[in-house]
């Protein structure tokens, strides 16, 4: 592939998910501006990978660089943070969950908030559906997990953030 | 309720389920009061996700990542129309971010310069204003509760410059008004800055900054820049309409 039809290439495949990106980069890193140099470095990998892009699911793609990038970034820059892999598959809660009606009550920090304070796994599984609104399908290919893990993690997900709402709003 | 129900109610929110499915959940749930509150709060929390806010990329972030992959700068065109534009946009982006650095000779001054990225701005964005109207009528009262101030909106529809709209570009430090106008397929940038009392620019003159025309006049408490890739005779026909009205 030519240099020239590389840029294009790039611009057209990359440019138009940004806010995607940055929305990833956002909640994995836990900082809007940090989420600006990951995906700008993770660009720069896309860049170099173009010619290993298969022409489908640009979105899913570029997805995948900004949060390998993320996962280096955090390695490198919050050491301490690794440990979020470790034991978060399906305890149930044992508290009851709030109502719905609390729930929509809830301030927008409290939800940032409480979103921010989940384990990793589930950030990412939240963020890729519920912000970047992308199929069972996509996230499980992207994360290269089982669509039935995507539904699990989703799910406990969503528990959390419920208990820790409740928490706050109390 | 079992797990299963739990997690099939979770693919109902997110619209994954297949008619067939999600027509007996959906009977289900109109039946077990448990299944309808666990989904009437799956729903309250994806609306809750959804209402925090998701980072816009800014046009310089844009710009920048669109850079990445052009590693040299061709010589830009000292006047761009506007089919060549959007044929290369891309390209432009490129050109605002990088060739800003590089190329920036011209000879105009900070503000100028400013003024002259302003009007790159007027041709890469999306949209060349925040506030789209032809309608001076809205425009004005638009800056007005943004700036608290608002040069005078002419429209110039007549002599063939209708306005596109407004916006609020910071130059010299400070948020100020910007107009835009359009001239067949070229945008006019006009930048309206307030004088301060006894304040003065250099009497009115024209130059080329950045490869654009620029128009400077003070008139009515405002220090004027006209900028555009228009050229310098029509921008002078404007600038005459303008200062007329």
């Amino acid at each position: 592939m030519t240099d020239a039809r590389a840029a294009e290439r790039f611009r057209e495949i990359v440019l138009p998910h940004l806010a995607d990106a940055l929305a990833l980069a956002k909640w994995l890193t836990g900082s809007a501006h940090d989420a600006e140099d990951v995906v700008q470095e993770a660009c720069i990998r896309a860049l170099k990978a173009i010619d290993s892009y298969q022409g489908r699911g640009a979105r899913a793609w570029l997805l995948s660089i900004v949060r390998n990038t993320c996962f280096t970034w955090l390695a490198k820059n919050r050491p301490d943070s690794a440990n979020d892999q470790a034991e978060f598959e399906d305890a149930e809660a044992d508290q009851p969950s709030p109502e719905a009606a609390l729930i929509e009550k809830a301030e927008r920090a409290a939800i940032e908030a409480a979103i921010q304070s989940l384990p990793r796994p589930f950030i990412e599984v939240l963020v890729l559906r519920d912000i970047n609104e992308m199929s069972y399908k996509e996230i499980a290919s992207m994360l290269s997990i089982p669509i039935g893990t995507v539904m699990s993690r989703l799910a406990r997900a969503r528990a959390l953030l419920a208990d820790d709402l409740r928490r706050s709003l109390r | 309720m079992t797990r299963n129900d739990k997690l099939l109610l979770h693919a109902l929110a997110d619209r994954e389920l297949d008619a067939a499915a999600a027509l007996s959940l959906e009977e289900r749930i109109a039946a077990e009061p448990d299944l309808a509150a666990e989904y009437a709060r799956i729903l309250a929390l994806k609306g809750a996700v959804k209402r925090t806010d998701k980072p816009v990329p800014s046009q310089q972030f844009t710009a920048r990542i669109a850079a990445l992959a052009t590693p040299e700068a061709p010589p830009r065109p000292r006047i761009m129309n506007w089919q060549a534009l959007a044929a290369s946009l891309l390209v432009t982006a490129f050109l605002s971010s990088t060739a800003t650095y590089y190329l920036a000779s011209g000879g105009g001054n900070a503000i100028e310069q400013t003024i002259a990225d302003s009007h790159r701005r007027s041709l890469l964005a999306a949209s060349p204003t925040d506030i789209a109207s032809s309608d001076r009528h809205t425009v004005r009262p638009w800056f007005e509760a943004k700036l608290g101030l608002s040069p005078p909106t002419i429209d110039l529809a007549e002599a063939g410059f209708p306005l596109v709209g407004g916006r609020v570009e910071v130059i010299g430090g400070k948020p100020e008004p910007v107009l835009v106008y359009r001239r067949r397929q070229h945008l006019i940038t006009l930048a309206a800055i307030p004088l301060a009392p006894g304040e003065a620019n250099t009497p009115a003159h024209t130059k080329v900054v950045e490869g654009y025309n620029m128009v400077q006049w003070d008139q009515s408490g405002f220090g004027y820049w006209a900028v555009s890739d228009l050229d310098a005779p029509e921008l002078k026909t404007f600038v005459d309409d303008l200062r007329s009205k």
